[in-house]
């Protein structure tokens, strides 16, 4: 099927609309999915912000703690008295101390006291079991001096923080913290010497810290806590949480691979998505801070991260999409409508154009309707065809006039108006035929006018056409309307009776033309006398044929000329004369 | 309509658009998996990927750093956590009396042609066949020398009474694994026989051990904590665990580091490979370790980490100096039990009461 100009036009305007609709709509969507995302990653940055400033909070609240205790007098008593009796006593208020701050503080493990002598011997020791809180004393005390956060915090100056590496502790005896994960911080004791006289260590409880803090996250959120060197201490995955204590090495640069920007200092903090193997699986948008410790150890750092699915992020996104698909339906749909209601507009007229001219050429009577009224390009086109089609139909209309006149002519004679011998031939021939086929009869009268030719020598061509027009309309006179009456050249005419006609009314109007024939004609003060010779001819007697029927009558005709002239002479009575 | 046919095309230029932005799924391998637990050093991450690529299957490693956690590792769960591992001969007759290791084939295992002539005849070798069925493959071995700091010692250390030497105080590290801390202590106690105390060696022992603990500044589990606590704390001595490893690694942190084996002589393991009985591929498994004698595995263990190798010709023992290969202990369970009381600081009446 090929395609009129206006479905082309129509099509071309649906389909730019609906590209146009599916392209803004198909940008807008990408574009704000990358804002959502963009949006969810500053959340999640903000929240691991907020998390690691917790956490910060909290292990200062702990240094505080462990700072306090250091700093009181009843502790430098403890470790330093030469009275065993003081010595018990102060050890009996610490106790006493640690407890009260074990039982406010259900993240710590464990609170000591820990001497510089005798090998790092706790002095003081409260653990915390699963029934509540433990002192341990006497010779349960245990030495703790080959310790690295005993010998490296004893080196440390007066009021400052030692804090651990984060480990499994594997101390025996040390109750609900043995084999859980476990950060010490400790602060040295200096009774005014210059050697540090011991230390005050607390045992946090990691998982139980980071439990309380991250009792406010969505359950879809992860969150991540490495060393500094990138070996988790909290996963979602219990089983990845110090996995280096179980002999292998689980690194979030392995996981999250943009991590390794922290771990080598190029970044503090970075916004990442990862792929996240099982259980939870899965793409994440991550955040992760870098957070350096507030104690004196070199590079001491630990790495905060928070995940959420992508999925929960792009829900947003997919909402939006629909929405947005939804839109460029409906843009896509209003498009075609506009390009079909197009496609109608430029159509109608058109069609209507065509339909004129089509009905035009083929020369139909009716005009029709034109889009005449419109103001557009198709409006003067349609006024342009109008003009044309009034100006063809006024030269079409001369033209028929102009022929129908040289078809007269050509069948009439020009001097009296009567049809001549070509026409009369023609009805002739159709006479004859209905003749035929009818069975019934016909009848010619051949006229000759008498001394016709003596008027025209004698008073010129003029008064023989006077002459000539007067016998011509009176002839027509006479005759009854179907009848035809022709001049078929010179002085001759004849006259053809349709019907059937016996010889008496024949006779009769032979008589008439005879006598309207008699009757003078005027001419320039003279009347002229003329007379006329007729011979009948009959169809079937005297011919079969128009030529053997004319030659029947003008035979006749002939017969009555030489028998006296004014009269008339039935072919049947007149012998056929073989010369004529 | 026809118009729908040519606009279907362009709609679906949007709809396109939404399907490629949809997520990806990534596709899960099901690839075979050998569970390995190897010290440290045995098996770098590129050995690891060697022979993934070459047999198409997924090595999941787990490094352990004393024998205490390897036996807790294999003998767990029915020994069903593990396919093959990395033991000393010494240990290894424990984890043969429990049934927890299973009999190899060295037919399986074509590398063993490759090692020298001493580690091919496994008869010959104390406690790796038993009833004329083999239970292990030698790897390497290292002598447990005494590593010391040149600028603190004129002459080098000649003896492991060294590690007690109050000069020395605070600077000085040991390893963290109890079952051989009793035989050095057996040792410098002058026995004869540091693999089998009697009765009543086992106070003196303890007293031992924990006048160690008071003269060491620490232990360690880790060759790569050993060199971070020698480097921060001016270390003097250090009884090697891991041997010439240690040197090696210690050397290369810029140390200026000797090595040295006390007259006592030097207490030397063997480690070799072998197949937990819950293993889950055996085919597999041998492939593991012929696959480790191979020369460029081995060879890593000389060149990079300063161990001996099963193939080339010593460098353990190049020193001179005797070397006593470990033996099964008269009582793993009760040393570790009390290196653990030990390590924690327990007195010595508290040691002995476990």
């Amino acid at each position: 099927m090929k395609l009129g100009i206006a479905q082309r036009l129509g099509l071309l305007l649906a389909l730019i609309g609906v590209l146009a609709s599916g392209l803004t709509g198909y940008y807008a969507y990408n574009a704000s999915r990358d804002l959502l995302v963009k949006a969810a990653e500053e959340r999640l940055l903000t929240a691991t912000r907020v998390l690691v400033r917790q956490i910060t909070v909290a292990l200062d609240n702990t240094g505080r703690h462990v700072r306090l205790v250091a700093g009181h007098p009843r502790v430098a008593q403890a470790l330093a008295s030469t009275d065993p009796k003081v010595r018990a006593e102060a050890g009996g208020d610490l106790a006493a101390l640690f407890s009260l701050i074990l039982k406010t503080n259900p993240e710590y493990f464990q609170m000591r006291l820990i001497a510089a002598a005798e090998n790092g011997m706790e002095r003081v020791r409260v653990d915390r079991d699963e029934k509540g809180l433990v002192r341990v004393d006497g010779d349960d005390l245990q030495e703790k001096g080959h310790y690295p956060y005993v010998f490296n915090t004893l080196k440390l100056p007066a009021d400052t923080i030692y804090i651990s590496r984060p480990v499994i502790n594997h101390e025996g005896g040390a109750h609900a913290g043995q084999g859980r994960p476990s950060l010490q911080m400790a602060s040295p004791v200096y009774g005014g010497g210059k050697e540090a006289l011991g230390m005050v260590v607390i045992n946090l409880d990691m998982n139980g810290t980071f439990k309380l803090l991250a009792a406010d996250l969505p359950s879809d959120i992860g969150l991540y806590l490495t060393n500094r060197r990138g070996e988790f201490l909290v996963h979602p995955d219990s089983e990845q949480a110090f996995a280096f204590d179980k002999g292998r090495q689980v690194l979030v640069q392995q996981q999250f691979p943009a991590t390794a920007e922290l771990l080598d200092g190029r970044n503090d903090n970075v916004v990442t998505t990862a792929q996240l193997e099982s259980p939870q699986g899965g793409a994440v948008v991550a955040a992760f801070i870098k957070q350096p410790l507030k104690a004196p150890q070199q590079d001491a750092f630990f790495i905060l991260g928070l995940t959420q699915p992508l999925n929960d992020v792009l829900q947003e996104s997919d909402d939006l999409g629909f929405a947005t698909l939804r839109i460029v339906l409906a843009f896509s749909a209003l498009s075609v409508l506009l390009g079909a209601l197009l496609a109608r507009a430029v159509t109608g007229p058109l069609n209507q154009m065509v339909h004129a001219v089509q009905r035009f050429a083929a020369g139909g009577k009716t005009r029709e309707p034109l889009p005449l009224s419109r103001g557009d390009e198709i409006g003067v086109l349609a006024r342009s065809f109008d003009d044309m089609q009034q100006q063809i139909e006024t030269q079409m209309a001369s033209v028929q006039e102009k022929q129908s006149e040289l078809d007269h002519l050509a069948s009439h004679d020009s001097l009296t108006g009567l049809p001549n011998r070509r026409m009369f031939l023609d009805r002739l021939d159709h006479a004859l035929a209905r003749a035929r086929r009818s069975g019934e009869h016909m009848v010619l009268l051949f006229i000759d006018l008498d001394h016709f030719k003596e008027i025209n020598d004698r008073l010129g061509h003029a008064a023989g056409d006077v002459v000539l027009r007067a016998a011509a309309e009176r002839m027509h006179g006479v005759v009854r309307e179907i009848d035809t009456v022709a001049r078929l050249g010179g002085d001759e005419f004849i006259i053809l009776l349709d019907g059937a006609h016996d010889a008496e009314a024949i006779a009769h109007v032979a008589s008439k033309v005879l006598e309207c024939l008699a009757a003078p004609v005027s001419y320039k003060e003279e009347e002229l006398r003329i007379g006329a010779s007729i011979g009948i001819g009959q169809y079937p007697q005297d011919g079969g044929n128009a030529t053997e029927l004319i030659a029947a009558a003008d035979r006749a005709m002939y017969q009555a000329k030489g028998a006296g002239r004014n009269r008339y002479c039935f072919a049947a009575s007149a012998p056929a004369d073989p010369a004529s | 309509m026809l118009t729908t046919k040519l606009l279907a095309p362009l709609l679906a230029i949007p709809l396109l658009g939404l399907l490629l932005a949809a997520p990806q799924t990534g596709q899960a391998a099901s690839k075979p998996v050998l569970r390995v637990l190897a010290w440290p050093g045995y098996a770098d991450a590129d050995v690891v990927k060697g022979f993934e690529r070459r047999s198409g299957a997924r090595v999941e490693l787990t490094i352990i750093d004393s024998d205490t956690a390897l036996w807790q590792k294999i003998s767990a769960h029915d020994a069903a956590d593990f396919d093959v591992f990395a033991v000393n001969t010494a240990e290894l007759q424990r984890y043969i009396d429990r049934g927890l290791v299973e009999a190899l084939d060295q037919n399986a295992i074509p590398n063993t042609r490759r090692q020298l002539p001493q580690f091919r005849d496994l008869a010959a070798i104390a406690g790796l066949t038993r009833q004329g069925k083999a239970y292990g493959i030698p790897y390497t071995y290292a002598e447990m020398g005494l590593i010391y700091d040149r600028s603190q010692f004129a002459t080098p250390p000649d003896s492991i009474t060294a590690l007690w030497d109050p000069r020395h105080r605070g600077r000085v590290l040991a390893y963290n694994g109890g079952t051989h801390k009793f035989s050095l202590a057996a040792q410098a106690l002058g026995s004869a026989s540091p693999f089998r105390l009697g009765a009543g060696d086992w106070p003196r022992a303890v007293e031992r051990l924990i006048a160690l603990r008071r003269n060491v500044l620490a232990f360690y589990n880790q060759p790569e904590e050993a060199v971070e606590l020698f480097r921060q704390h001016r270390v003097a001595l250090m009884y090697a665990n891991y041997g010439m490893q240690q040197v090696r690694l210690l050397k290369a942190a810029g140390l200026d580091v000797g090595y040295a084996i006390p007259r006592e002589g030097a207490l030397a393991w063997l480690d070799c490979w072998a197949i937990v009985r819950g293993v889950r591929d055996r085919a597999l498994a041998h492939a593991w370790i012929d696959y480790m004698l191979e020369e460029t595995v081995s060879g890593l263990l000389v060149n990079r980490q300063g161990l001996s190798s099963t193939i080339t010709t010593a460098t353990a023992g190049q020193l001179g100096g005797r070397l006593l290969w470990l033996e099964e202990p008269e009582d793993v369970v009760r040393r570790e039990k009390m290196w653990g009381s030990i390590v924690s600081g327990d007195r010595a009446e508290k040691v002995l009461a476990r």
